[in-house]
């Protein structure tokens, strides 16, 4: 055999492949096309136009501050359209053609239901461990009442397990500077929206019904779908801005602290904590209120990463003079707890003595009933009615009703966006099945658990409330009070309405 | 089978290119060639953001028309992709091609990408997932649509309904590209904005093929005349030897 391939030879192997392809070719043999290969769910099969209830998924923005997305994670299952529309009453609510954007009002609940884990918080874990380990800042913390009885289903606890002071000690192991109690600025805010409550109530009779506005979620969705009601939100700052704005202003020149070298993180239930942070409103003097939110859950991860087990982590008290709660303030992360608060305060500054034991144990105001009705008699001030709303499709239909009758019969109307309230937070933790009303009862269990546990039950008691005021604001709805604890609105409507 | 796409409809959450890249098999984690919102081989329908002029927000698909007279078709001479008669998919054959990359070059939207870093590349394109029309199903992207911005249905079927729906509302602008575009596509778009202020490309009705098919129809019988013409100068050369030959022969 030569090892020369002859000229012939090789022109003959050339021709012979060549004609071999035409042939291919003319005859019809072109193999697979390359698509179909993969996977589709089985709601996608057929004709395009077979009903389904559920398919596609929640649009987000690359801008958005609060959540996004990984693409690979997704299964196009549509479970968070189900949450965004037949939950929060978003989704389907905003006519198309879009306007400007596209609504979102940031409550993470798509996230919460999302099954594979393709919606995330937007996460902040790198920026929080880098400002801990950076020696030039005073890294201080805040922890909401909804995240002391949710944590702790991160590490293998049962829900509602309350982890209040191991969160603190966790919290000082990683290094932070300082941990405050977000119960304590629930304290301040019900001393400001009580008071708010009562002026209304007494002389500005045009801002009745009285709105609360510590959930950022139903502020947005407010601002966007009832513009014509933002003079009747409450102007206070919601607790973790309040705090922040303390941290920055009354804990700094109490310490010697330059503002500007203070990081102060919050750990919510909440992803739109995120967007509420990030608020050009939420700035006193060039000074951020909050500069870095994470969820329940990024903080689990964050404690993972850095080897603390909050089963065995030491217990540790919050620091003052940002450190006290009373009951009151502990009820925030329950849905009813806002307005269960403000009455014991608001009665107390009606009457000049506490709320009688029935107003303690205010049932009418709790549990998972999508709305609440209530009626408390304050000597002075006659019988206040009130709403408790949570979840914002329960919201749009009170709403709904209110602008039908032209008037509402409810002095104050609490709102949630969240069901369960922030127990049942966006940046709630997912090791527990997020939906199950067994676990939001479970958590709102123990946060009424920790409200009788307290030794003082009624916000004007707290100590530190009391110093904070005589040292620092005066009183409730002082001048300086209004600059630090107060806020503005945005109209959002027209970003959506022609 | 055609594809009618309401932009009014859009939101923007890309049920559509997930949906593509499910059925597809399509690496995720590809970096994008050409920007994030733009097709390349990985991607092969994207979502692009607009700001109009007068400030909306519109997200527009993109993905191949799928021509009613594909000049990537025609420019491929191994037949790597063909127009599909029954349900009117333009697609590609990768057992057939060649490599040459003249699809990309002749495709008026720029559609048809090329995987750059494979070993043996192909081409890459929307095969409006013609395994499942053959079936009867729809597209994967227009099933997977929540909104109803996609449709799915017979070409003339969805023509009628177009124009029904600008007939019917005043916002929308009275054109419908893709009816006549290149001689008109199986994808089909609405718009209540110009196309022009969505990145549209403007294109001439004329189809791309029909340039060339006046002249490149008359190459057959040339090239037959031509063989002709030489055969004869041979003949003839061959006579003048012979006849020398003889001549020669003869003295």
């Amino acid at each position: 055999m030569s090892n020369n391939l002859s000229r012939r030879k090789f022109l003959k192997v050339v021709a012979g492949s060549g004609l071999v392809g035409f042939g291919a070719m003319v005859t019809g043999c072109k193999g697979d096309s390359p698509d179909g290969r993969g996977w589709i769910p089985d709601q996608y099969q057929g004709k395009g136009d077979f009903p389904v209830n559920l398919k596609g998924r929640v649009a987000i923005a690359a801008s958005n501050p609060s959540i996004e997305r990984d693409d690979e994670k997704c299964i196009l299952c549509g479970q968070c359209i189900e949450a965004c529309q037949n939950v929060m009453a978003v989704y389907g609510n905003y006519p198309l053609p879009l306007k400007m954007e596209v609504a979102c009002v940031n409550c993470g609940q798509c996230a919460m239901w999302c099954p594979s884990g393709a919606i995330t918080e937007k996460r902040s874990i790198r920026e929080v461990a880098a400002a801990l380990d950076d020696e030039s800042k005073f890294v201080v913390v805040q922890t909401a009442p909804a995240t002391k009885v949710s944590l702790g289903e991160e590490f293998g606890m049962e829900p509602g397990s309350i982890v209040n002071e191991k969160q603190v000690g966790a919290l000082k192991a990683l290094g932070f500077d300082a941990v405050f109690d977000t119960c304590f600025s629930a304290d301040l805010t019900i001393m400001e929206e009580a008071s708010e409550f009562v002026h209304r109530l007494t002389s500005a009779k045009d801002e009745i019904p009285h709105l609360t506005s510590c959930c950022p979620g139903w502020v947005k969705y407010c601002e966007y779908f009832y513009p014509e009601l933002m003079h009747n939100l409450s102007t206070c700052k919601s607790p973790q801005s309040m705090l922040g704005a303390v941290i920055k202003s009354y804990y700094a020149q109490k310490n010697n602290l330059k503002p500007e070298n203070i990081v102060s993180v919050s750990i919510m239930p909440c992803t739109a904590k995120k967007f509420e942070a990030a608020r050009g409103e939420m700035e006193v003097d060039g000074q951020r209120d909050t500069d870095l939110v994470l969820t329940t859950r990024e903080l689990a991860v964050l404690l993972k990463h850095r080897g603390i087990d909050l089963n065995t982590v030491p217990d540790a008290q919050y620091d003052s003079i940002l450190g006290e709660s009373t009951g009151a303030g502990r009820i925030f992360g329950a849905t009813g707890g806002v307005t269960e608060a403000a009455v014991r305060t608001a009665y107390f500054m009606v009457t000049g003595s506490n709320p009688p034991a029935a107003l303690l144990n205010w049932q009418p105001v709790r549990g998972l009933t999508a709305v609440k009705e209530a009626a408390a008699d304050i000597p002075g001030a006659g019988t206040v009615n009130i709403a408790v709303c949570h979840g914002l499709k329960n919201a749009r239909e009170l709403l709904d009703g209110i602008k039908k009758q032209g008037s509402s019969k409810w002095q104050f109307i609490e709102f949630m966006a969240c069901p369960g309230g922030c127990i049942g937070g966006g940046g709630q933790p997912k090791s527990t099945v997020a939906a199950q009303p067994e676990a939001r009862l479970k958590r709102i269990a123990a946060i009424y658990r920790e409200d009788v546990n307290a030794p003082k039950r009624c916000s004007h008691e707290n100590s530190e409330i009391q110093a904070v005021y005589k040292e620092f604001f005066g009183s409730p709805l002082s001048k300086k009070a209004e600059k630090y604890l107060h806020t503005t609105y945005t109209n959002r409507h027209d970003r959506l309405f022609d | 089978m055609a594809v009618l796409v309401d932009i009014t409809k859009c939101i923007g959450c890309e049920s559509c290119s997930v949906a593509c890249k499910l059925y597809n098999e399509l690496d995720f984690k590809s970096k994008p060639r050409n920007g994030a919102d733009e097709l390349d081989d990985n991607r092969w329908t994207v979502i692009q953001q607009h700001t109009t002029r007068k400030e909306r927000i519109r997200f527009v698909k993109k993905q191949c028309l799928h021509c009613k007279e594909p000049a990537c078709a025609s420019a491929c001479f191994s037949k790597a992709i063909q127009k599909d008669e029954k349900t009117g998919a333009v697609v590609y054959y990768p057992d057939l091609c060649v490599g040459c990359r003249y699809c990309l070059v002749a495709c008026p939207y720029a559609i048809p990408k090329y995987q750059w870093d494979k070993q043996f590349p192909q081409v890459a394109k929307c095969q409006m997932c013609e395994s499942r029309l053959e079936h009867g199903d729809a597209p994967a992207c227009v099933s997977a649509c929540p909104t109803g911005a996609l449709t799915s249905g017979s070409r003339d079927e969805l023509l009628a309904k177009a124009h029904q729906i600008i007939a019917s509302d005043s916002r929308y602008v009275n054109h419908i590209y893709g009816e006549h575009e290149v001689g008109g596509a199986e994808w089909l778009y609405i718009s209540d904005v110009p196309f022009e202020e969505l990145g549209f490309k403007q294109v001439s009705d004329t189809p791309v093929t029909q340039y060339t098919k006046n002249y490149l129809s008359k190459v057959p019988g040339m090239a037959a005349a031509w063989a002709l013409f030489l055969a004869g100068l041979t003949y003839y050369n061959h006579r003048c030897d012979k006849n020398k030959k003889s001549d020669d022969d003869k003295k």
